[in-house]
């Protein structure tokens, strides 16, 4: 289960941009890519989740242990560390994983 | 992508959908942006855009092959699809949820709006390639995408289309196999040389999605078998 705190910490923070960003106030505000129509954009009100990475494992033991297995769909990017995956239906949640690898930022969107 | 601009780490969260798609908004400034192409959309920082790669879809199975010590990030989220099974995004009889359908504008009707298929796109094309149409030739097609070959084909393990650029002009399925007239072999989602070494492979980007989603972000898109 997602942590209290941490999953109420960024619930508050997208909540509050879906309750600041409204269409009407935003088109008065901000200037728009070629093709973009506001009016057309519909928050969610903050249910998703980003993934911040701060560890990873082998995924050869997490398929030892039977956690998961052969057949679970995984994503797979390639990192300054080398690739690193992610389980498809944890993403089907948080939609965006970021993390750094020796230093240097990188970012998932599923 | 990466997710920084001028060296400036930028943070992003899923504020809600637009296009049937869900956006990105960076904290720091609340710009929109397509977390397909990168592409600022709304806000400050609109004419920026962040740099692009691959997030291949496959199984466990498959991703080991490719990479005996390939490490997996575990978030705390225990949803209820976790243990296997079929990702429900397979289902092309689902009907886009009435939320979803309204974010979309014109609809282009060249194909079923739940259709699924692989996108693939460079600097200077953008072609979809639709999962039936790939099964009707046989599961892969060899086509050509700026001067280039391109592989593109329906993983027979994990039933997820992918592409990837070689150098050979036939092809044929043994197995799971695909044998390349190069000698090559594209195994579990990897190229393999001829003496069974692994070769470097080189992708176009590319989005395995619905038809309407990838319409929506690249308009006028070619269509393959139709164009």
């Amino acid at each position: 289960m997602l942590k209290g705190s941490k999953f109420w910490g960024s619930f508050f923070v997208v909540a509050v941009l879906s309750t600041v960003i409204q269409p009407a106030a935003l088109a008065a505000q901000f200037t728009t890519a070629e093709t973009f129509d506001i009016n057309r954009f519909s928050p969610n009100g903050g249910q998703f989740e980003t993934f911040y990475v701060t560890d990873s494992e082998p995924l050869g033991a997490l398929l030892d242990s039977n956690l998961i297995s052969a057949e679970t769909r995984v994503l797979l990017t390639e990192t300054a560390t080398g690739k690193l995956a992610f389980l498809t239906d944890q993403m089907s949640f948080h939609h965006i994983a970021q993390g750094e690898a020796n230093g240097q930022p990188w970012m998932v969107t599923f | 992508m990466i997710p920084t601009i001028d060296g400036k780490l930028y943070h992003f969260e899923n504020p809600g959908i637009y296009d049937g798609l869900f956006l990105m908004a960076d904290t720091e400034t609340s710009t929109f942006w397509n977390h397909i192409t990168g592409e600022a959309l709304y806000g400050e920082l609109v004419g920026q855009r962040l740099p692009l790669s691959n997030l291949l879809q496959m199984n466990v199975e498959q991703a080991l092959a490719m990479d005996p010590d390939i490490e997996i990030a575990l978030s705390p989220y225990e949803g209820p699809r976790i243990a296997g099974g079929q990702y429900a995004r397979d289902d092309e009889t689902r009907d886009l949820m009435p939320r979803f359908a309204g974010t979309l504008g014109t609809e282009d009707e060249r194909r079923p709006r739940m259709e699924l298929g692989l996108g693939v796109w460079t600097d200077q094309t953008n072609r979809y390639y639709a999962v039936e149409s790939i099964r009707a030739q046989g599961n892969f097609v060899i086509d050509e995408l700026d001067g280039r070959s391109v592989l593109v084909y329906v993983d027979p393990i994990s039933s997820t289309p992918a592409a990837l650029y070689v150098d050979a002009g036939e092809a044929r399925f043994e197995g799971s196999e695909i044998h390349l007239s190069d000698g090559t072999v594209v195994r579990a989602g990897s190229l393999v040389g001829p003496d069974g070494g692994p070769r470097s492979v080189d992708r176009p980007l590319q989005l395995f999605t619905r038809w309407y989603g990838y319409a929506r972000t690249f308009p006028g898109t070619e269509i393959f078998g139709e164009d």
